[in-house]
């Protein structure tokens, strides 16, 4: 068989007019479990899948923030984007805008090679970098709130106030999803000697569909309460084992219980109002944002409340926080897409072509202002408002 | 077929330097260079339904969020679900003592036996459609929340534009250390909070949004969690959630079937002259390409024949097959590997080149000004990009454990004749072969044998792995402006062969 080919090409005719009318842009919030990714102005994202790519050559999955240095994360980066593109929005990248829901703690080497991927191998027309806390207060319509984003690694919270984060008050702990799948599979491989090991995706599936967050009551008597129903768990078709209803009610509480800090989920809220004025505090303990797929746990917000109505009695705060209530938000959005949702409506925006970070831009100082660079953030005319 | 075309025996040297066997590489017959899948530009050309093939122009699939009107996914496996159809007996309107028989349809999936009745969608009188669609419950808040801020974003723009030195606070003020003390200072003082979220609007009109209101509820656990045994196969699982990320369905029997998600059929542009360099036909039930610049049909091919088990240190025949796909005489020729010096240097001229194709680029681009003709000629003159965007070359390591002898002479390959492929009768053409380089040839290919000296370096994985440089000729018949001849060029691409694994014990 010959090729068929022609001594000219033309392009394509373009439905998506250059200039006319903008090209949607889409809005990606890669998370270190799940990454979240549609389009801006939408009123969820189109797909959440694992932030992993599957190797071409080897066929191994390889998560992409497991990178080795930076080499490597750009071509995890290069692949996992392209599938994206490709397989599930289904529009090419080149001169089209990106907004990216970043967590605060994302790595400058991250973001730097993410910009990096974007503008060299997409050709993408701009990039907008949004914090993850401070969007999703777009979902809520309210500028003022405490903000816990309960995820796979860490649990991340800042508070914000009329719309300026409270910085110096921000708290991360490793108690996330990632605690809960080790605490869990620790507990299984206990109660099921003959067991080496548990793949992470049943770990997963067994946390999910099986665990729950139990009340704060009998948390504080686990040992002595009767335990829910055991179940049954079938394994690739024909091997089962039993998963001990003890387990299922204890996994979560990796989460709940002070170490040797005296640091949970709960004391976190706590700890972040105590370093906030005074004034803000009633404020923030009445808009509290619980956010990430952990949250979505049954009986975790119940759990979270019952925990911070305890530990205000407790003599460590009781002397320091004279708060009454505590109440909690509901967004438009599950809560694993929160964050991504705020995206969604900020880069649906006029702010979108005001404060992205222009290709122009990019290639011509060829790096990414970081959030701390004042030089970025304040323009003249903030410096001048004081 | 498959092993001669694995991936790891025959690599060839992408311009960007990734290294790819020749099914998986492209030759741009513009530039006359290698590229690949990661350093062509992609572009999603048609989308189409994969089970009904219906091919959607870009705009309506975007309407319809990439689905296809007719066909269903299961929810609970994401295979396709196919419509059934039963006879069932309703009261006959008119005459409420007869009954009659009507065709019903409902959703079956052949694969896991999922059914729509199981979640008690009702049946349908149409074979096709109907199927109701589940609104997502928070659609019209979201977009009144994006009203909102999309005015809130249009007045700071305005406001900016208007006083240069208007105060702004709002969502991107990160790291502002007064920021708070000045937002507090000022609610002490009984005043707005200034911009951002909080401004009020003059005129008192159009923000009407009603803040999301906190609540000292939360959803609790049922109390039935402690006592209910749980049976699994009634509770969803995560990817099944997933698959409808803004429902995220708890139980099996909330499950319902989503339209299926379309594909594309996506052309491949070359990326520094814009010339497509694989462009697939618009129907989806068609395989062909309208143009497919595949280096197969112009680079020729290397296939491993023999070689004499490997020994380290000790000198090896190995026996390669070349091929000249083209329509053209090629002569090859085998160099040995540049140094990284000269690697270098070729880089920094090819960066030359492009620098000096760009200015002549712009140049063009002046001249061709109120032109229509030379636009539409030079397709990627009309819509030139401000600024190209160079991606850094992506160079593969490797690590070669052998040394090679390459033979001495070049080699000549006429061009492809399909007929003589059936015709036995032998070669008409006569060439004055060396026999130490060629063992063996017929029509557009032959054999040549080249030497494989095992390093010690081999010991460690055991592979051995050549590398050289194939010089061959190339004719270049595309007509362009100013040449209108076929143009006879040298061309070099670096090649990797994995020989394979040492034997016998080492020393
Ligand atoms: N309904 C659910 N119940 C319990 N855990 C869930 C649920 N949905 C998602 N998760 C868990 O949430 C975690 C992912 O949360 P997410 O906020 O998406 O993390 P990240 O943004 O860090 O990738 C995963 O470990 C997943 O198992
Ligand atoms: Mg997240
Ligand atoms: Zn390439
Ligand atoms: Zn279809
Ligand atoms: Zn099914
Ligand atoms: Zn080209």
């Amino acid at each position: 068989m010959l090729p068929v080919t022609f001594s000219r090409v033309f392009r394509m005719p373009l439905y998506e007019g250059i200039g006319l009318t903008e090209k949607q842009a889409v809005v990606i919030d890669i998370g270190a479990a799940y990454t979240k990714f549609g389009f801006a102005g939408e009123s969820g994202p189109r797909c959440i899948i694992q932030t992993e790519v599957k190797c071409p050559e080897t066929k191994q999955v390889k998560k992409v923030l497991h990178y080795s240095s930076k080499e490597d994360l750009y071509d995890l980066l290069v692949e996992f984007i392209h599938n994206l593109y490709f397989r599930h929005l289904l529009v090419s990248p080149k001169d089209r805008r990106v907004v990216i829901v970043e967590s605060l703690l994302c790595p400058t080497l991250f973001r730097e090679t993410l910009a990096k991927v974007l503008f060299r191998h997409f050709e993408v027309s701009s990039v907008l970098f949004v914090p993850s806390h401070l969007v999703s207060l777009c979902t809520l319509g309210v500028n003022t709130a405490v903000i816990l984003d309960v995820g796979y690694i860490e649990a991340v919270l800042i508070p914000v106030f009329e719309g300026v984060p409270v910085l110096h008050a921000w708290q991360a702990q490793p108690r996330a999803a990632e605690a809960v799948e080790s605490s869990l599979k620790a507990l299984l491989l206990s109660h099921n000697n003959d067991k080496e090991d548990f793949p992470e995706s049943a770990i997963e599936d067994i946390k999910v569909r099986t665990c729950f967050v139990t009340s704060l009551e009998r948390a504080l008597q686990l040992e002595t309460v009767e335990p829910p129903p055991d179940v049954v768990y079938r394994e690739g078709g024909t091997k089962i084992f039993n998963i001990p209803g003890k387990v299922r009610e204890a996994v979560y509480e990796v989460l709940f219980e002070q170490d040797n800090d005296q640091i949970s989920i709960s004391t976190m809220i706590l700890d972040a109002i105590i370093k906030c004025p005074i004034d803000m505090r009633k404020p923030l303990a009445e808009n509290i944002l619980v956010m990430g797929g952990t949250a979505m746990a049954p009986g975790f917000k119940a759990r979270l409340l019952g925990e911070l109505k305890y530990l205000l009695q407790q003599p460590k705060y009781s002397s320091r926080l004279a708060l009454k209530t505590f109440k909690f938000h509901k967004p438009p959005a599950k809560e694993n897409y929160v964050a991504w949702l705020g995206g969604a409506i900020f880069g649906g925006t006029d702010m979108i072509s005001t404060r992205s970070l222009t290709k122009e831009a990019y290639l011509k100082h060829n790096n990414v202002p970081d959030w701390a660079d004042l030089s970025y953030n304040c323009r003249e005319e903030d410096k001048i408002s004081l | 077929m498959a092993f001669f075309l694995h991936p790891n025996i025959v690599r060839y040297n992408c311009t960007c330097g990734s290294l790819k066997p020749i099914s998986r590489i492209y030759f741009c017959r513009h530039c006359l260079k290698i590229r690949c899948g990661y350093c062509v530009c992609h572009e999603a050309d048609s989308h189409y339904c994969a089970n009904c093939l219906e091919i959607l122009p870009s705009s309506e699939a975007r309407l319809k969020k990439n689905r296809c009107a007719a066909c269903l996914d299961c929810p609970s496996c994401l295979n396709t679900v196919s419509t059934r159809s039963t006879n069932i007996t309703v009261q006959n309107p008119d005459d409420p003592n007869k009954t009659v028989t009507r065709k019903a349809y409902y959703l079956a999936c052949g694969f896991c036996r999922w059914t729509s009745r199981d979640v008690g969608l009702p049946d349908q009188t149409v074979a096709s459609g109907g199927w109701p669609e589940r609104e997502h419950a928070h659609a019209a808040r979201i977009s009144s929340l994006l009203e909102h801020y999309k005015v809130l974003a249009l007045r700071e723009r305005q406001e900016r534009e208007r006083k240069k030195f208007t105060p702004r606070r709002s969502y991107l003020h990160f790291s502002d250390k007064f920021g708070l003390t000045a937002v507090m200072a000022r609610k002490r003082a009984g005043l707005p909070p200034l911009g951002g979220l909080g401004i009020k609007d003059e005129a008192g009109s159009i923000l009407e949004l009603t803040p999301s209101v906190a609540s000292e509820e939360v959803d609790s656990l049922p109390a039935e969690i402690y006592t209910k045994p749980i049976n699994l196969a009634h509770v969803a699982t995560l990817s099944q959630r997933l698959a409808q990320p803004e429902f995220q369905t708890e139980l099996v029997s909330n499950l319902f079937p989503a339209h299926k998600h379309l594909m594309i059929k996506r052309s491949q542009r070359c990326r520094s002259c814009e010339h497509n360099v694989s462009k697939p036909e618009y129907n989806p039930g068609s395989i062909k390409f309208k143009i497919q610049l595949a280096a197969y049909y112009y680079v020729p091919e290397i296939r491993v024949v023999t070689c004499e088990p490997l020994r380290i240190g000790q000198e090896c025949q190995l026996i390669i097959k070349l091929c000249n796909p083209t329509q053209h005489q090629t002569a090859i020729e085998f160099l040995p590997l540049p140094s990284a010096e000269e690697d270098l240097e070729e880089r920094h001229k090819e960066i030359e080149e492009k620098k000096e194709k760009q200015a002549e680029k712009k140049n063009a681009e002046k001249t061709s000004q109120g032109r229509d003709d030379v636009s539409v000629l030079l397709p990627s003159l009309s819509l030139s990009r401000q600024l190209s965007v160079s991606e850094d070359p992506h160079p593969a390591t490797v690590k070669l454990t052998g040394e090679v002898i390459l033979p001495s002479s070049s080699v000549l390959l006429p061009p492809r004749d399909d007929a003589a492929e059936y015709d036995d009768a032998g070669d008409t053409y006569h060439f004055q072969d060396n026999p130490k380089v060629v063992v063996w040839r017929k029509a557009n290919k032959a054999a040549v044998k080249m030497v494989v000296v095992p390093q010690d370096s081999a010991t460690e994985t055991r592979e051995v792995l050549i590398g050289f440089v194939m010089k061959y000729t190339y004719v270049n018949t595309m007509a362009s402006l100013e040449q209108k001849e076929p143009q006879k060029v040298d061309l070099k691409v670096k090649v990797f062969i994995n020989v394979g694994k040492t034997v016998g014990s080492c020393i």
